[in-house]
């Protein structure tokens, strides 16, 4: 895939002062691999963006980056005005980071590892117990976390994030490996953040989370952004896709009509007279279709980029 | 560099080990082993039954054991007057009584074994010290050593203490430390960490917990064998420097191999060669062997060890050993602050 994709009358970037996070040409390679190549985009305050890419897209290095974890190895990546990482540490305590991966303490308690954290962050320690409450790990706060399942250890990994108040928020990958009811607790959580004025980076290749949370996204493949816009600006560069339906049979067949092809549109009134219809939907394109277009890939595909986070 | 923050990440260390079991044998099997050797060493010693008839502030006591030190084991009794002391040599319950008050007696049973008679030729320099004289002028005793006698030989029964102190050193920094760092970053912790702490920190804190399981465990060999230390200052500046020096490549090894259980796995390809180094540090003092290993900071910590845990200063080490410690620690702690910024930490 070459060029990007921007839907027309939506400005890919903001004035990069007033962004809460802005990137401009951000390369980072390691050796002959280009993990970011020329990245340009902005985020407003009080925005979730969502970074949609397959694995090794180039979306954790991007979060390394700004979170000031890993130096790009060209252009400029800014968090609340400063450069990062060389200014890292005016941003230190308004930023934090929802990790793909539970990386907590195993052998310390929910109270321990936050505390640990507070400290770091020089706040009084019952701030800890406060966050706890607030993602309802408050029960068993003296819990060693290594008894906690993957759900909590998500809320935990919540919870850290939240005990700086941050300004930014990133979020790589949060709801990963999380059913469903633990997955749409944390996407409450994230608008709740987002309604409070914080800034929400998020980055997923789970095309449903972005659509549903997102203001804007940015499509990465191949280390580049491909497209940026709204998910409905996105979905409908896709409308010119001939109109179609999903059908469903008595027989439980299922059958895919265009309903612009008229053999089509005659062989389903047929089937409705003849009362053989169980269902029909109509077939609009998903985020996930709009990335498959522009990219040529679908979000499967592609090496991994989180051994870089080691 | 913040303390706080350094503080805070040591704090979490120390606890980690309390309750990481693999950390915990490690760091006690060493001690567990000089504590073994010491009781072994202990049990080869003839023991000497004294009954003492003391000052209130114990002081005979004192001076009875410091005389004693590592020739003879001594099973102390006091007793609260001469006639009780008396009695209880007359009925060979006892070898030898050390009388203090009213006047100052030794009473020694006929048949007391040659180390009791020889506690009792060495008790009135006892009873002098606890009275605050100068003992009465006596010939002076020197032991004259082998013209062909080793260092370990030289060192006696404080070798066993001198080298599981030495395997302690090693533990800690070639397996406990690289462990804690690398299971730190597999697990991305250290990742977390990051967000709040520069990775100089969250290093600086790891390196200071190893100074710190050093320093414990060195302190605790000492104290649990009994070692006596001749000279404090050379033998515990020596540990601490080897401590520091190994740390800095202990904390290399952490970053370098991909996780705890490869420390686990490779980690007996270095132990072994160092311990092996440790006992050769003991054996080689000429030759080529000699020269290479003086170029060493193990084989140099073992001079100093011996050195100050010694009267008779087998190595007789120089300015020379304290160099080569340090610049081996400043050539680990700059390959390791290189090796960091490149790895991004």
């Amino acid at each position: 895939m070459s060029g990007s994709y921007v839907s027309p009358g939506v400005k890919p970037t903001l004035p990069l002062p007033s962004a809460a996070v802005a990137v401009e040409d951000l390369a980072k390679h390691y050796g002959s691999v280009r993990a970011l190549d020329a990245v340009t985009l902005a985020v407003a305050p009080g925005e979730i963006f969502g970074l949609l890419g397959p694995n090794g897209a180039g979306k954790s290095t991007m979060i390394r980056i700004l979170t000031g974890r890993a130096k790009p190895t060209g252009g400029h990546a800014r968090v609340l005005g400063h450069e990062v990482p060389r200014e890292l540490e005016a941003v230190r305590g308004r930023i934090n980071l929802v990790a793909e991966t539970p990386n907590v303490y195993p052998r310390a308690s929910a109270r321990e590892n936050l505390e640990l954290f507070c400290r770091l962050y020089g706040l009084p320690r019952r701030r800890a117990g406060e966050v706890l409450e607030q993602v309802r790990l408050g029960d068993v706060a003296d819990r060693r976390v290594k008894t906690f399942s993957t759900g909590m250890r998500q809320r935990l990994l919540l919870a850290r994030a939240l005990l700086n108040e941050p300004r930014v928020l990133f979020l790589d990958e949060p709801t990963r490996g999380l059913d469903p009811p633990s997955a749409r607790e944390l996407r409450d959580a994230v608008r709740a953040l987002a309604a409070g004025g914080a800034t929400i980076f998020l980055t997923t290749h789970d095309m449903g989370e972005a659509d549903e949370l997102c203001r804007r996204v940015a499509f990465l493949a191949g280390g580049r952004v491909v497209a940026l816009d709204t998910p409905r600006a996105l979905k409908l560069g896709l409308a010119g896709d001939a109109p179609a339906a999903d059908v469903v049979l008595d027989d439980g067949s299922d059958l895919r009509v265009a309903l612009e092809d008229a053999g089509d549109a005659g062989r389903l009134e047929e089937l409705i007279r003849a009362r053989r219809v169980r269902s029909i939907h109509s077939r609009e394109p998903t985020l996930a279709d709009a990335f498959i277009r522009l990219t040529g890939h679908d979000l499967v595909a592609g090496g991994d980029d989180d051994e870089r986070d080691r | 560099m913040s303390p706080r923050r350094i503080l805070a990440i040591l704090t979490k260390d120390l606890r980690d080990a309390w309750r990481d079991g693999r950390i915990l044998v490690l760091l006690l099997l060493p001690i567990g082993g000089g504590l073994f050797t010491a009781l072994a060493n202990d049990d080869k010693l003839p023991t000497t039954s004294v009954a003492v008839v003391d000052q209130a502030d114990g002081a005979v006591t004192r001076e009875l054991r410091a005389i004693a030190g590592k020739s003879a084991k001594l099973k102390l009794e006091r007793v609260p007057d001469a006639a009780s002391a008396r009695r209880l040599v007359a009925a060979q319950e006892i070898d030898v009584a050390v009388v203090a008050r009213p006047r100052a007696q030794i009473l020694v049973a006929q048949r007391a074994p040659p180390a009791a008679q020889a506690i009792a030729e060495l008790a009135p320099v006892a009873l002098d010290r606890a009275a605050g004289r100068e003992p009465r002028a006596r010939p002076p005793v020197e032991v004259v050593a082998a013209a062909d006698q080793k260092p370990a030989d030289v060192l006696g029964s404080s070798f066993d203490e001198v080298f599981s102190i030495l395997l302690f050193v090693i533990f800690v920094a070639m397996m406990v430390v690289p462990m804690q760092t690398a299971e730190e970053l597999e697990s991305g912790t250290f990742g977390a960490l990051r967000l709040a702490a520069p990775g100089r920190e969250i290093l600086a804190a790891k390196a200071l917990a190893g100074y710190v399981y050093g320093a414990a465990g060195v302190g605790l060999t000492v104290a649990l064998t009994g070692l006596r230390v001749d000279d404090p200052l050379v033998f515990f500046g020596a540990a601490f420097a080897l401590i520091v020096t190994l740390v800095g490549f202990g904390l290399l090894l952490g970053l370098l191999l991909p996780n705890a259980g490869a420390i686990n796995t490779y980690a007996g390809f270095l132990v072994v060669p160092l311990v092996f180094m440790a006992g050769a540090g003991f054996k080689f003092e000429s030759g080529i062997a000699g020269a290479v290993l003086d170029l060493l900071p193990l084989s140099q910590a073992v001079k100093l060890l011996s050195d100050g845990a010694s009267p008779q200063q087998p190595f007789d080490a120089g300015p020379l050993a304290w160099l080569v410690i340090a610049v081996w620690a400043v050539a680990g702690y700059g390959i390791l602050a290189r090796i960091a910024t490149r790895r991004e930490l």
